[in-house]
């Protein structure tokens, strides 16, 4: 049997911080159905630059993984439309990226815009709602 | 209920509570919805997977499983009563004397929302108005780290950007003109074309300061590269608008949730040179009525606790506080914790008894040891609620349900814990 060399080497990691926003398309899916694939392919999906993609050597639609240090997830990268800051990504609220908040809460207020994470290709599936909990 | 013509609805997906939506409604089912966005007819239709009551995820009739809530609420030592956000006033107010009876604390999602700049509203340190001033008076509009298009989509159609109103019979077209400051061109920002201003994450009370700077004719300094010409150039702007408002989303108030104080500072200086007020951009349908309920009743507005020595509020009472260290049991009313709560924190709801009230199942649903199942508010529920801009609303049922109320379930298990 070959032996997959690529499987040993670690992919190259970068620093981010994520912030998190809205979306009405996300928020009605899920409304709907909260365990859907919907759900999940407009939950568990981060926006970055396309430039700063292209210096990670991230291809639009690469499945990533994001770590911190209270969790790590692997979800879909997808290239922003627009220039966006560089060293920042975007993501929906919800359950993907609360796996990565902080649990320090100044004023009682969770860092949900200001989230530090290291992001890398990852050829791992997207995780799914039931292995994010363990449910 | 058979209906061949609309019923006029008031939409419960957001805090905008859209009032103008028409529903064709047979035999007690949405047929059709007409005006609402795609939000709101979510809301309409509901979710896929309806509550089930259960005791130790073990479906149980209704009864049972609101006297075992009981039991678990009088065995507590600190329970936390949280959400309340999706409910109407009526259940919001029953909720606060559920909290009283029991010597507990109460907390809503807005302790990690709009909270903070609601307090500074209800307590008169922020100047606001309603969103029907906007519509017939604003003529300078400015999105402060909020994203309407993408939170409350009918924001700018019904109210801040696009209509015709008393004063501005020229609309969006002359009449208008819409800032966006954030950290990304947002939906909401495209549409400000020229009028986008992209600062850092966290440069948000700095550009205020300059801003200050610009107004009182001073020359404002960044740390940031940022272009100064165009801060001076907005000060202009916002020293000559007629009635101008600032609707503050969480970009803004996350960043300088630490020095909130400039927020009362920054209103002051604009409106020595002209007229501004700020509506925060509450998210869930009725979160401000629960600060306002709850203020009515303690004089705070979130994050109390009721002591032998009556209520008392403080950062120890929040729900992230209380959820890493302190709650021993959590009653959660219309919100779903796992899925809205950082995991490091939400994470303890596994260890300790936990009741869910909610239509839907969700993913708190699968950790709670009983869930007992109610109707939606303001579509099979109705009541009132406060709208984001601080103005009540009736909220009229669309369907009939089979299930109780949350208010009738929180009455009922206060009837059996007193
Ligand atoms: S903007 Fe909000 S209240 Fe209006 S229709 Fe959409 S979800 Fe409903």
């Amino acid at each position: 049997m070959a032996l997959d060399v690529g499987k040993f080497i670690k992919a190259p990691e970068y620093d981010i911080k994520i912030i998190t926003r809205r979306d009405v398309f996300q928020a009605s899916v899920c409304e709907e159905d909260c365990f859907s694939d919907e759900c999940l392919e407009l939950s568990a999906l981060i926006v970055l630059d396309a430039a700063e993609m292209k210096r990670m050597g991230i291809q639009d639609g690469a499945n990533v993984r994001l770590t911190s240090i209270w969790g790590s997830v692997v979800v879909r990268a997808m290239a922003s439309p627009r220039e966006e800051q560089k060293g920042l990504g975007f993501m929906v609220n919800g359950p993907w990226v609360n796996a990565l908040v902080s649990d320090e809460t100044p004023g009682g207020i969770p860092a949900f815009k200001d989230i530090e994470v290291k992001i890398s290709i990852s050829k791992d599936g997207m995780t799914g709602i039931k292995e994010l909990f363990l449910l | 209920m058979e209906m061949t013509e609309p019923i006029t609805w008031t939409c419960t997906g957001c805090a905008l509570l859209c009032e103008d939506i028409q529903v064709y409604i047979k035999d007690n089912r949405v047929e059709k919805v007409e005006h609402a966005c795609l939000k709101g007819k979510a809301r309409v239709y509901g979710c896929k997977h309806t509550a089930m009551s259960t005791v130790d995820q073990e479906e149980v009739d209704v009864n049972n499983a609101i006297r075992q809530a009981a039991e678990i609420l009088e065995e507590a030592r600190n329970p936390l009563l949280y959400g309340w956000s999706n409910s109407t006033s009526e259940a919001q107010v029953a909720g606060i004397e559920l909290a009283q009876t029991l010597g507990a604390c109460i907390d809503s999602t807005s302790s990690f929302c709009q909270g903070i700049t609601i307090n500074e509203i209800i307590n008169g340190s922020v100047p606001s108005c309603t969103l029907d001033e906007v519509r017939e008076k604003a003529d300078v509009v400015i999105y402060w780290g909020a994203d309407p298009m993408s939170s409350h989509p009918r924001h700018l159609s019904r109210y801040s950007y696009f209509p015709r109103g008393e004063l501005r019979q020229r609309g969006y077209e002359e009449d208008r003109t819409a800032i966006c400051i954030d950290v990304t061109q947002s939906r909401t920002a495209k549409i400000c074309k020229g009028m986008f201003f992209s600062i850092p994450p966290g440069g948000d009370a700095e550009f205020m300061q300059a801003l200050m700077d610009g107004l009182a004719g001073r020359v404002p300094k960044l740390s940031y590269d940022f272009d100064v010409k165009r801060i001076l150039e907005l000060a202009a702007v916002l020293k000559k608008a007629e009635f101008g408002v600032i609707f503050a989303g969480l970009g803004l108030v996350y960043s300088i949730k630490e020095e909130f104080d400039l927020i009362s500072e920054f209103m002051s200086t604009l409106n020595r040179f002209s007229n501004f007020f700020l509506i925060p951009m509450a998210g869930h349908f009725n979160m401000r009525g629960f600060n306002h309920n709850l203020h009515e009743e303690t004089g705070f507005i979130h994050r109390v606790g009721f002591t032998k020595n009556g209520p008392v509020s403080g950062v120890e009472y929040s729900v992230v506080e209380q959820l890493k260290h302190g709650a021993d049991a959590v009653m959660v009313v219309g919100s779903d914790p796992l899925a809205s709560l950082p995991l490091s924190i939400s994470r303890r709801l596994k260890d300790i008894p936990l009741i869910l009230v909610d239509p839907c199942s969700n993913l708190t649903t699968r950790v709670a040891d009983v869930t007992i199942p109610c109707g939606v508010s303001g579509i099979e529920v109705g009541g009132t609620a406060i709208r984001l801009d601080g103005k009540k609303m009736d909220i009229s049922p669309l369907i009939q349900g089979d299930g109780l109320s949350d208010e009738m379930i929180v009455r009922r298990i206060m009837e059996e814990v007193s």
